[in-house]
């Protein structure tokens, strides 16, 4: 069974997760859950599978310096926060977390983001989606036009059945396209491991060509 | 012309003529009772003819002068000249002056002031030659002995004042020019600013205005609080069209207050007690403000403070700034003012932000149980600004005519008196105490022209330099045998005066006055001191008398000038007040046609639809239509060019008014936009504003810049039918439809 540590410190919060994983299918165990980010280091947390980090517990600012211990070590690190600001965001991909949700986002793709990051594929919510389509910075990966539009379009409807309608393409195309870019950006920026192993992972799969990175 | 300049020359003439009047009296009459005249009865005849023939000019020149009156006087003043062989003195010669010349003189002096410069040319040299010619014919042999050459620096001195006078009147009249110029620089800023002034607390009255009529008309059908044909929604509606069709209500004339009070509560359902007078008079802008205030007052309280009754006082307190207060207090539910939210529009924007917009405050007091108090008060007339245009004209003036009189004495010592000085070298006692007060008047001259240059008064070293004056006028008389004083020689005894007039020109009138007569008195004491004088008391009394009074007259233009920079100030802004009020009505009545344009082809069919009954509140099409036009003044309101990002300002106030709809909205945004123009923003909103307004259920709302382009998405409930959004301005507006979604997205490419 896939297992998951939540690092929260709003109790609402925690009890959400673990409502949602018991509902999910297949079922997820939540090992540990709590306020701080020993929960994930210590028993029984330590051993699971993926970590759920609030990016902000304390007033310092978010906590990145922990996000890069965690993704060195190798967890597949969801990043769950109230933060929705395009620099936090890439960030955190850039350090190297599996995907980020938003607060807002957590009731839709909480459980697929979890789901994804146990069997390490791409997994790319609208939030994150729309911080990637709106990158400007100059070492961002490069992306096609194509994926730019289905990234943001992407983020505007919450409904890739919508944007394949909308840009005349399948469901699968879309799916394709919001992949490779995530795969793009796994590619680029800090070394981590567990980008790497995204990358191998989705050349394994075929989902990209190692010559088109 | 500036409004400087034509006081100017009115005040002038008056003066100028003024002058002559007085000099002329002053000096025949004084001949008349001296009893000096060779032919006493035509003389006689003569002074009474040319004193009523003075009276007469003065009276028709004011009037307006004919063109024939002017070469009448200088006939006139010409055959006194040739007749000046009967009042001429028994004994005098011709060096000596008698009345006519000082008449001649004092003519000519003021004609700059009612002439062009040709014309004051040919009179200056017609009377001239008929003064000299009468002295020729009143005393031809001492002419011919040479007595007539003697005379000539009398009669230089004579063109040398004219030509003086003549300058003296450019200097002020260009002085007036350059303060008219800067009044007028001044009121253009002024004007500017009153208009954009207006042009803002026009505007928000009008949102104010539109916020309490039509938004909230159109938001109860929208939310469909109106089911039928209710007549209190059609009486409404037409009253709504009649504050959108309205005329601006900015004016500064006056109104009553309570007249305007009682209207708007005869139109309030509530028992309204009365307290306050019978009327009180005030700016009518401030009165529209007040009584806007106590509607909206009001209608909160039918609306919130569950009682039927309230009181409205106004009051006048204060003493010299008086302030009217109008109090509306109900007695009802009451609220803890920390419980309402201060970004609503409502009491707050509507009254706080009209009372601060006019110069007053207002104050809600309320708690739960104990009533409201809405206090409002403004002042009774408007804040005068300072009047920084008295300053500016005065101080044109003052320096125009320091300069004038610098060039004057200039002129007079080193053209006329150094020559006498020069021809008379071995009549002194000392040559050297001559020169000393020679140089001196010079030096001291120039002083006061080194501090006009530097923009500096004398302040504190006036009276230091007037002391120095008498001793040099004191030493160069001395210096002069006693036989010779108040003679040719004698150059310093009148003209030592213009370095006094140079010194107190900007002190006050009696000083001025009082010193000059002290300076003469000193001269002529000494000469009587010092035993015979060179010519007789007559005589110099003339002589005195013409020096005297150009002396004098520069002192009063000086006050008059004075008076004139007040008398300017104040008439410059009247007018600029006219002009200023007919800028501000014409720039607000553009303002309210183009908005009743924006308003015409969306609001005003529905509110006329509404008040004439021909569109059913209960309708599902009306509801929505009144839904997305109230969302529309809703995001009107939220038009602030002053928030640093508008577009987001704007969609975030339709997201709160759908909230308060029931719709659950998610919003995000990403990426850099471009500067959007309010139009392209408009028409970029009104896609997510209609989607907004007639969505039920959940909208996601989404803002995307990117490479210069920015989209904004909404998806939404599919409605039962979708409002056509036509592309302009550069933006794109396209719908997908998926199930029972509505996917609207409007986008604008700007420059990346």
């Amino acid at each position: 069974m896939i297992s998951v540590v939540v690092v929260d410190d709003h109790p609402v919060v925690i009890a959400g997760v673990r409502a949602w994983c018991s509902l999910a299918d297949p079922p997820i165990q939540v090992l540990d859950a709590g306020p701080t980010v020993a929960t994930a280091w210590l028993p029984p947390g330590n051993g699971a599978d993926v970590v759920v980090f609030d990016l902000q517990l304390d007033l310092t600012g978010p906590a990145y310096g922990d996000l890069k211990r965690l993704v060195d070590a190798g967890r597949q690190v969801v990043v769950y926060s109230m933060r929705a600001d395009r620099e936090t965001v890439l960030n955190c991909l850039d350090i190297g977390a599996f995907t980020y949700l938003t607060k807002a986002e957590g009731e839709d793709h909480l459980v697929a983001a979890t789901l994804a990051a146990a069997q390490n594929v791409p997994y790319l919510p609208p939030m994150l989606s729309g911080a990637f389509g709106t990158d400007n910075r100059p070492d961002r990966p490069r992306l096609s036009p194509r994926e730019t539009e289905v990234l943001l379009e992407w983020f505007r409807s919450e409904s890739k059945e919508m944007v394949a309608k909308r840009l005349h393409l399948t469901v699968r195309r879309v799916n394709a396209c919001l992949e490779r870019a995530r795969i793009k950006y796994a590619n680029v920026g800090r070394p981590a491991p567990t980008k790497a192993a995204l990358v191998a992972r989705a050349i394994q799969d075929g989902l990209v060509q190692a010559d088109e990175l | 012309m500036g409004s400087v300049e034509r006081g100017l020359l009115r005040q002038g003439l008056r003066y100028a003529l003024g002058l002559r009047l007085v000099v002329v009296a002053t000096a025949s009459l004084a001949a008349l009772l001296l009893g000096t005249a060779r032919e006493p009865v035509p003389a006689t005849a003569m002074v009474l003819l040319i004193n009523a023939w003075n009276v007469y000019y003065a009276v028709r020149t004011l009037r307006g002068a004919p063109r024939w009156l002017v070469p009448a006087d200088v006939t006139v003043l010409s055959a006194v000249c040739l007749l000046q062989v009967w009042p001429a003195p028994t004994d005098g010669g011709s060096g000596s002056t008698n009345w006519v010349s000082a008449a001649a003189a004092i003519a000519l002096v003021t004609y700059p002031w009612q002439l062009g410069t040709r014309a004051l040319a040919v009179a200056t040299i017609a009377v001239m030659t008929a003064d000299i010619g009468g002295a020729a014919i009143a005393d031809p042999d001492g002419w011919l002995a040479g007595l007539g050459l003697a005379s000539i620096p009398i009669r230089l001195w004579m063109v040398a004042e004219v030509a003086l006078s003549w300058s003296l009147y450019r200097l002020v009249r260009r002085s007036a020019q350059a303060a008219d110029r800067l009044v007028a620089r001044g009121e253009r800023i002024r004007r500017d600013t009153a208009v954009a002034a207006a042009r803002r607390d026009d505007e928000r009255e009008y949102l104010a205005a539109l916020h309490d009529t039509s938004s909230a008309t159109l938001l109860m059908v929208g939310a469909g609080v109106a089911a039928g044909g209710e007549r209190w929604l059609a009486e409404q509606a037409s009253r709504d069209l009649e504050v959108i069709s309205g005329p601006a209500v900015v004016s500064q004339r006056e109104v009553d207050l309570v007249g305007m009070l009682r209207e708007v509560v005869r139109h309030t359902p509530l028992r309204v007690r009365w307290r306050g007078p019978a009327a009180v008079p005030m700016r009518a802008v401030d009165a529209v403000m007040l009584s806007h205030g106590t509607r909206e007052a009001l209608t909160n309280v039918v609306r919130h403070a569950e009682t039927d009754s309230a009181e409205v006082a106004v009051s006048v307190v204060g003493g010299e700034a008086e302030t009217v207060v109008v109090e509306v207090v109900d007695s009802g539910r009451g609220f803890a003012s920390d419980q309402v939210s201060e970004h609503r529009y409502g009491v707050a924007r509507s009254i706080v932000e009209r009372m601060t917009r006019i110069g007053g405050r207002a104050t809600v007091d309320s708690s739960p149980g104990r009533g409201t108090t809405v206090r409002m008060e403004c002042p009774r007339t408007a804040p005068e600004s300072d009047d920084g245009n008295v300053e500016i004209i005065a101080t044109r003036f003052q320096r125009g005519l320091l300069w004038a009189t610098v060039a004057i004495n200039l002129v007079i010592l080193l053209l006329l008196d150094l020559p006498k000085l020069l021809a008379s070298h071995d009549a002194y006692r000392s040559v050297a105490a001559q020169y000393v007060a020679m140089g001196g008047f010079v030096v001291l001259t120039l002083v006061v022209a080194a501090g006009l240059l530097r923009r500096r008064g004398l302040g504190r070293w006036r009276w230091p330099l007037l002391a120095l004056v008498f001793v040099l006028s004191a030493v160069a008389t001395e210096s002069v045998p006693p036989d010779q004083r108040l003679g040719y020689a004698h150059w310093s005894e009148g003209n030592a005066g213009w370095t006094v007039v140079l010194l107190l020109l900007d002190t006050r009138p009696l000083i001025f006055v009082g010193v000059l007569a002290g300076h003469y008195l000193m001269t002529f004491a000494q000469t009587v001191l010092g035993a015979d004088a060179a010519i007789t008391f007559a005589a110099s009394v003339n002589a005195t008398v013409i020096v005297l009074a150009f002396q004098l007259g520069v002192g009063m233009i000086a006050i008059v000038l004075r008076q004139l920079a007040v008398s300017s100030a104040r008439v410059a802004r009247a007018e600029e007040e006219v002009r200023t009020t007919e800028a501000v009505a014409a720039q607000l009545a553009r303002d309210r046609r183009e908005r009743y344009a924006d308003l015409a082809e969306t609001t005003v069919p529905l509110l006329s639809g509404l008040a004439s009954g021909e569109l059913d509140p209960g309708a599902e099409s009306v509801r929505r239509s009144c839904a997305v036009e109230a969302a529309k003044m809703r995001r009107l309101f939220a038009e602030d060019a002053t928030v640093p990002d508008p577009l987001l300002h704007e969609l975030r106030a339709c997201i709160e008014l759908a909230e308060r709809n029931g719709v659950s909205v998610t919003f995000a945004e990403f990426g850099e936009r471009p500067t959007i123009p309010t139009g392209v923003r408009r028409r970029l909103t009104e896609a997510p504003l209609w989607a907004l307004a007639t969505a039920r259920g959940k909208v996601r709302l989404t803002v995307v810049g990117s490479d210069g382009t920015v989209t904004v998405s909404a998806v939404t409930g599919r409605p039962t039918e979708i409002d056509p959004f036509p592309d302009g301005d550069g933006v794109h507006t396209s719908a997908t439809v998926d199930g029972d979604r509505l996917w609207i997205q409007s986008s604008w490419q700007g420059k990346s």
